[in-house]
């Protein structure tokens, strides 16, 4: 049967593997494709990689990085930060991306989705979505890396992104990113239920047992930073404790 | 004794590259009929849409060659898409010819799960004696990215099936010298690389080639 | 140097050698190189073991909002070196929403508080004085955030009194990096200016004297009975704002912005608590030329976070953006038009910092342009 996929998300500035809190901070926590290969190696599902500030920067320059990692890994590969057009997903498909994940672009114009789904195909589309949980419990879409609030409310946004032609959802939680309290279930559970698409999940991942609650929650994916960069656990062992409370992984 | 892979534009063939280069193949991309036509083997991509990957080899003639390279006995091995193009008919936006080199349809996953299915479902093998198995077992994971699949007639030919969402469909067909998966192999880590390795070195590629 | 500010004085600027690098730059590049932390921790250990109380009673007075920084120093002396300290607030003009969680979340991390607002009217009024007369509407939550702790020092009895970090990292005189202490300049009753007003001026704005007090530093024979020191603590620590940041978010569950970036900047994490806060950048912005962007970015760079690409990238993209969130409630509180607000910007414009060209206001210089 289909397992529940690991993915381990690597959020890279030049060349280094960089990681945050709420997605702000730059605290270098190592070189990326040392990283990736390692985590391939330990039986990662696919792998995420992030230029985290490109769209901020306004720039796109670590294709050399995204070709060098595509050389050596034979699970997919999905590349986002700073994507804004076919023309750009084109180079990182030629880079050895077998899939993108855009947010700010696809906010701004989103007809880009169609675009790229009818070009690529729509399994090669991940819509990324960012959101920031207010004090009075809504949430918000935000793009530029969690930056710039859009007034757009989450749900609806990841209904339209995928009647627009987006094949999978990437949903990070800004509020929960690097604190290891765990995912937003209770959101999770309403995009998961709302869209016929699958759903990465991110952003929080502390325990096992979020791992599971994200699962049951109706993830189809478990994308995961700060408990693998800072080797709190590795994808092995996060397999294993899966498996042995009867969750589909693949080992 | 070298292997064409067929270049129609549909999609990315780096990592079929990577994976051939893994497995040890001397392999060219093949735009042309005539490239098709001299290779001892030929490895036949796809991804998108059914019509449309037939509308790319229907353009440079490339359909016709490659019926007449299987025809000759050449190997292929067909992957993802590129599995489903070798049945008769796809049944993706209306009913477009295939290759018809097994006979039966492709058409959606019966199920109510998520589609298209994307990630790691395991196989059940049907044919454990064929070559483009060996090594591989029941149980194994293979990377799926796809809402269609092919439905062989003739259930001789599946080699191993895949159930996705109650869907128990093929997920590699094994018919003489024709061979196709539905999953990824180039994306399915070592155990998708054996079976790269298998076409390069189990399959025995047309006499006199 | 708040108390003593006229409307007609000039800034004294930053300091830059004879190679053209400024002071905040040289200290920067000392911090990596040539300051010998060890030591310096030796000497902080060795001031803490003289002062940590025997009977778990207050040893240290530690100033702050539950920002990064005091929240990092708090839990620091608390938590590794052992000291008892007691936390006062002076309390922000306005308070945002997540200013409010991260002192509730500072306090939660194990600290007693104090948290302290001037009289409303009073504050206003020199808000708005300050503003009018200076464009310098923080001035007010200056003299508090700096002098509460000192007065709090003698209320209680603490003699050790911790800031954060030394404005020097910033840019005032590179001397003050190495010196624990914070110095500060006595100043007669007879000299005093708030809000660009003379003392002796501000009944006819409805101060009195008495209303005046909290804004006052200390008299010098109290801090000499109690044996009060202010020092930093970024003397005796590598002091790296983006650390304190990953710090107090791991340790004390300290909060980002929740409306994404600050406006004006492109980061999250300084300066969240107050309303006024964007309008005190802002002024500077218009005063000086430099916004928050480029306080933000000239901070990451020296640090190593930012190259200078990207730092200029981000000044063009985000500097003097205007604070738009809450200037209705900023104009109410300073009792003031948005007319009037307009007016004073316009008049505090620098000519040599600023033109205007078809009919819009524009730096002459940013270093964008270059």
């Amino acid at each position: 049967m289909l397992t529940l996929r690991i993915i381990p998300k690597l959020e890279v500035k030049n060349e280094n593997l960089i990681k945050g809190i709420h997605l702000e901070g730059l605290r270098i926590v190592g070189k990326p494709e040392a990283a990736a290969l390692k985590y391939a190696q330990d039986g990662a599902d696919e792998l995420i990689y992030i230029d985290l500030v490109a769209s901020l920067y306004q720039r796109q320059n670590w294709i050399d990085i995204v070709k060098r990692t595509a050389e050596q890994i034979y699970i997919p590969l999905t590349v986002g930060g700073g994507i804004r057009s076919v023309e750009d997903v084109k180079i990182f498909m030629r880079a050895g991306a077998d899939k993108v994940t855009i947010n700010t672009a696809v906010v701004k114009n989103p007809r880009l989705i169609t675009a790229i789904s009818q070009k690529f195909g729509c399994q090669a589309m991940v819509a990324s979505i960012e959101v920031q949980k207010k004090f009075d419990g809504s949430y918000e879409v935000f793009t530029d890396s969690g930056r710039t609030p859009t007034g757009i409310e989450p749900i609806a946004w990841a209904k339209k992104v995928v009647t627009l032609g987006a094949g999978e959802i990437l949903l990070t939680f800004i509020h929960q990113d690097g604190t290891y309290a765990g995912y937003d279930v209770a959101l999770l559970k309403q995009i998961t239920q709302a869209v016929p698409v699958p759903v990465i999940v991110s952003g929080g991942a502390g325990t096992i047992e979020h791992l599971i609650a994200a699962y049951k929650a109706g993830a189809d994916a478990l994308a995961i930073a700060s408990l693998l960069h800072f080797n709190k656990i590795n994808v092995k062992t996060i397999k294993q404790k899966l498996k042995a409370k009867k969750i589909p992984v693949r080992i | 004794m070298k292997i064409a892979l067929i270049d129609y534009g549909a999609g990315n063939l780096f990592s079929v590259e990577r994976a051939l280069k893994f497995a040890g193949a001397d392999y060219y991309l093949a735009t042309r009929p005539e490239q098709i036509l001299k290779a001892g083997k030929l490895v036949l991509p796809g991804v998108g849409a059914f019509s449309d990957c037939m509308n790319g080899l229907k353009k440079n003639k490339l359909d016709a060659a490659i019926k007449q390279a299987v025809a000759k006995k050449t190997p292929i091995l067909g992957i993802c898409l590129g599995m489903q193009l070798l049945m008769t008919v796809g049944q993706e936006f209306g009913t477009h010819q295939g290759l018809d080199l097994i006979a039966g349809a492709v058409n959606k996953i019966k199920t109510s799960s998520k589609l298209p299915q994307i990630g790691w479902n395991d196989i059940k093998i049907k044919q454990p004696q064929s070559p483009i198995l060996k090594g591989i077992k029941s149980g194994d994971y293979f990377y799926f990215v796809h809402s269609f699949v092919a439905r062989p007639e003739n259930q001789a030919v599946i080699a191993a099936i895949t159930d996705y969402g109650g869907d128990e469909f093929c997920s590699v067909v094994s018919y003489n010298h024709i061979y196709g998966t539905q999953f990824h192999p180039e994306k399915s880590g070592p155990a998708g690389l054996k079976i790269y390795q298998n076409f390069v070195r189990q399959v025995r590629p047309a006499a006199g080639s | 140097m708040e108390h003593s500010s006229k409307i007609t004085d000039k800034k004294s600027t930053i300091h830059f050698d004879t190679n053209g690098i400024c002071d905040a730059c040289r200290w920067a590049e000392m911090k990596n190189n040539t300051v010998d932390w060890k030591r310096r921790e030796k000497e902080l250990k060795e001031l803490l073991d003289k002062h940590r109380s025997k009977d778990c009673s207050y040893d240290v007075l530690v100033p702050g909002s539950g920002g990064k920084d005091s929240t990092f120093a708090a839990h620091i002396l608390k938590y590794k070196y052992g000291m008892h300290p007691l936390t006062v607030t002076w309390a922000p003009h306005i308070y945002t929403e997540v200013g409010w969680r991260n002192l509730q979340h500072w306090i939660h991390s194990g600290f007693d508080n104090y948290l302290f607002h001037p009289n409303g009217q009073v504050h206003r009024q020199l808000t708005q004085l300050a503003f009018l007369n200076l464009l310098h509407p923080f001035q007010p939550f200056i003299f508090g955030q700096k002098n509460f702790a000192p007065l709090m020092a003698v209320k209680f009895k603490i003699p050790l009194v911790f800031f954060g970090e030394n404005e020097a990292e910033y840019g005032n005189k590179i001397e003050n990096n190495f010196s624990p202490l914070r110095q500060w300049p006595q100043i007669k009753t007879k000299d005093l200016y708030f809000g660009g007003i003379h003392i002796s001026q501000l009944p006819k704005y409805g101060i009195t004297k008495a209303d005046l007090e909290p804004y006052l530093f200390p008299k010098q024979e109290d801090l000499n009975r109690v044996g009060v020191q202010i020092r930093y603590l970024g003397y005796y620590l590598k002091w790296i704002p983006q650390e304190m940041y990953y710090y107090a978010a791991k340790n004390a569950g300290f909060e980002a912005n929740p409306y994404g970036r600050t406006e004006g900047t492109y980061s999250k994490y300084n300066s969240l608590d107050d309303r006024i806060d964007g309008f005190h950048y802002y002024t500077t912005y218009i005063k000086f030329g430099l916004g928050r962007a480029s306080y933000d970015a000239a901070q990451e760079i020296r640090s190593g976070h930012l190259t200078r690409e990207e730092g200029i990238a981000l000044v063009k993209r985000y500097d003097g953006e205007f604070p738009q969130r809450w200037f209705k409630e900023i104009l109410d509180y300073m009792m003031i038009t948005e007319k009037q607000f307009w007016q004073a910007v316009d008049r505090n414009r620098p000519p040599h910092l600023w033109q205007k060209k078809n009919g819009k206001w524009q730096l002459k210089h940013a270093v964008w342009m270059e």
